[in-house]
């Protein structure tokens, strides 16, 4: 009996041991199939979508791969494959007639590691490791605007402040009745001198700050947010996935205007990228939400692209961009000369555009806002042949009368600098 | 009070007020402003076929290939850098353009890993190519014009982003980094294939 008992022990142990020992395998497989797969397939091929080649998900369903000796001979040399097999052919058809690189440097032992870590991430669905964390970023929260607040205190207190006066105006005249001084009339407060004397230069000092506020804001746009014809989120393609200003504004370090890309450049890799499914939930100052897919899908309709028959239909239209940052005609600007000559990062001017989705104008341009930067702002002076005829600076700063020159002492506030 | 709140909530969709805006709007078609004498409605025009610009190198002659046809790619092979060897300014100059035009894909270390990758947990569908990869090391630098030019594979064209200059410059700091050492150089190139 114990005999037979300790057989069972060991079978179950042996079994338990042999089957934990080959789901590490499988696990161990699986990790040295994505190794293989990024550096050798992941080029031309997705597991969930085609790519330049077709989406290797679920590929033992197709055509011949379900016997595992045809996979090894096609990926060991597509052209001979191909030559008697009628499936690869139309495959190669149906991919602009580009046939697979043959791999013969894999082993058999690293193509069933690749299909076993195709087969796993096809079985746990897209985004299946990488999900992204839900709720990570709540809907934007309402600023909170405390002017309300302050206005309503600030009418409770001169009500509470004029109720006293009349209760101390009250006081005195009982008092004065008490003591038989005859009380003069009393003068109704809406025409009691002192009052409208207040009520006056009150109104003139707070309707004067408004009207002047308002008259300096004539023509200045700053915090003007548009809606754009396609909802191009700056935070997810500068800030999370950190590709650089001058990639699609490359016209900054060239020229005068900080260029609208062209299609092109957005086409450059949302030929690949069709979808939006790793990036947080995107949300519109209204508070709704933002489908990026679809905001993907109008950029295809623009450039005219045919994403199932990946080509160019040729029915392109130009996208409406709202312009948002304008300077009236009559200042120049430009561009190259604050980004290469001096230096100045794209967020000096337009605020943290890492973390808009539409962009908002950040500065008020005002000409007070250029003078203030130019008077701070420090001209790399040393190391810079261009400034070598200001003679005089740099014999002050070797004297160390000054010990720096900013872009004002250069000329930097002369109008004709700007105004011509 | 509703209506103060209604215009404080609509007034960052609309750009505001302009008060007498004498000279602010400009006459002249501004870069891409909207221009009815086209019929594309786009003031921004593609230059006249076989335009140079002043002080770029002569026009790369070889075509796109056509579908699975890689001829021209391959022919691309026999085309030189024009390039002197980089000196230490250009090649910072080549890195910088290196690090904002490729590097967001192929990665700051050109092993194919950029941000857009991120071993397979970036946007990008498909895995950029390691540079460093014997396969590319043994590429000539015309080929990787080539690329750099029309594209290949799921990599697009980087023609408008970088001009002929800069993508040998490009190719120079790539080479650099693969640790290939520049075996042709024609120093009359640089002054003679310039257009003036």
């Amino acid at each position: 009996m114990s005999y037979q008992r300790s057989i069972v022990k060991r079978l179950i142990f042996g079994s338990a041991f042999i089957f934990s020992l080959s789901f590490l395998v499988t696990i161990a497989n699986a990790q040295d199939g994505k190794a293989i797969f990024n550096s050798k397939c992941a080029a031309c091929h997705n597991v969930f979508k085609n790519s330049t080649g077709p989406a290797l998900g679920g590929m033992e369903e197709r055509g011949p791969w379900s016997d595992r000796k045809k996979l090894y001979a096609w990926i060991h040399n597509p052209a001979a494959f191909m030559a008697n097999d009628p499936y690869t052919q139309g495959l190669k058809d149906s991919h602009n007639g580009i046939l697979m690189t043959g791999f013969p440097d894999l082993t058999e032992g690293d193509i069933d590691a690749v299909v076993n870590y195709v087969n796993t991430t096809f079985t746990a669905g897209p985004g299946g490791g990488a999900k992204p964390a839900a709720g990570e970023t709540a809907a934007p929260e309402p600023k909170s605007d405390d002017t309300l607040l302050f206005g309503v205190l600030t009418l409770i207190l001169a009500v509470i402040a004029l109720t006293l006066l009349q209760v101390n105006s009250n006081l005195k005249k009982m008092t004065d009745d008490k003591e038989g001084i005859p009380a003069s009339e009393p003068v109704p407060f809406y025409r009691n001198k002192l009052y409208i004397a207040l009520g006056i230069i009150v109104l003139f000092l707070v309707g004067g700050y408004y009207t002047i506020q308002g008259a300096i804001g004539l023509g200045r746009h700053q915090g003007y947010e548009p809606e754009q014809p396609i909802f191009y989120s700056h935070k997810v393609h500068a800030g999370i996935n950190q590709i650089s200003c001058l990639y699609c504004h490359g016209g900054a370090q060239e020229g005068k205007s900080a260029n609208i890309p062209a299609v092109n450049v957005c086409m450059n890799c949302h030929m690949g990228i069709n979808e939006y499914t790793k990036g947080p939930q995107l949300f519109r100052p209204d508070g709704s939400e933002v489908n990026g897919t679809a905001e993907i899908q109008k950029l295809y309709s623009y450039a005219g692209w045919d994403p199932d028959k990946k080509q160019y239909t040729g029915k392109g239209k130009p996208i409406e961009w709202e312009r948002i940052h304008n300077l009236p005609d009559h200042v120049y600007f430009n561009h190259s000369q604050h980004v290469v000559v001096g230096q100045q990062q794209c967020q000096t001017c337009h605020g943290n555009i890492t973390e808009m989705d539409e962009v908002q104008q950040f500065a008020d341009l005002s000409m007070g806002w250029c003078v203030n930067c130019h008077r701070n702002t420090k001209v790399q002076f040393t190391d810079n042949k261009f400034y070598s005829i200001y003679e005089k600076f740099h014999e002050d700063i070797r004297n160390k009368k000054i010990d720096s020159v900013t872009v004002e002492m250069i000329g930097g506030i002369e109008c004709q600098k700007c105004h011509y | 009070m509703v209506a103060v709140m209604a215009v404080a909530s609509c007034s960052n969709k609309k750009p505001g007020i302009n008060y007498m805006p004498d000279m602010a709007y400009s006459r002249a078609y501004e870069t891409n402003s909207e221009n009815d004498i086209f019929p594309d409605k786009q003031t921004n025009r593609t230059p006249v076929e076989g335009t140079i610009t002043r002080d770029q190198l002569l026009p790369f002659r070889i075509e796109k290939d056509g579908g699975s046809d890689t001829t021209n790619f391959a022919k691309a092979r026999m085309v030189q850098n024009p390039l002197r060897t980089l000196n230490a300014a250009d090649l910072k100059e080549a890195e910088r353009l290196y690090l904002i035009y490729c590097g967001i894909c192929h990665g700051p270390k050109l092993d194919g890993n950029g941000p857009l990758w991120k071993d397979g947990d970036g946007p990008f569908p498909a895995a950029p190519k390691n540079l460093l990869d014997p396969t590319i090391v043994s590429q000539g630098d015309g080929q990787i014009f080539y690329t750099i030019t029309y594209g290949k594979n799921m990599m697009g064209s980087y023609a408008s982003q970088l001009n002929p200059k800069q993508r040998w410059m490009v190719i120079d700091y790539i080479r650099e980094k693969q640790g290939v050492k520049k075996t042709t150089t024609t120093a009359a190139a640089d002054s003679s294939s310039t257009v003036k």
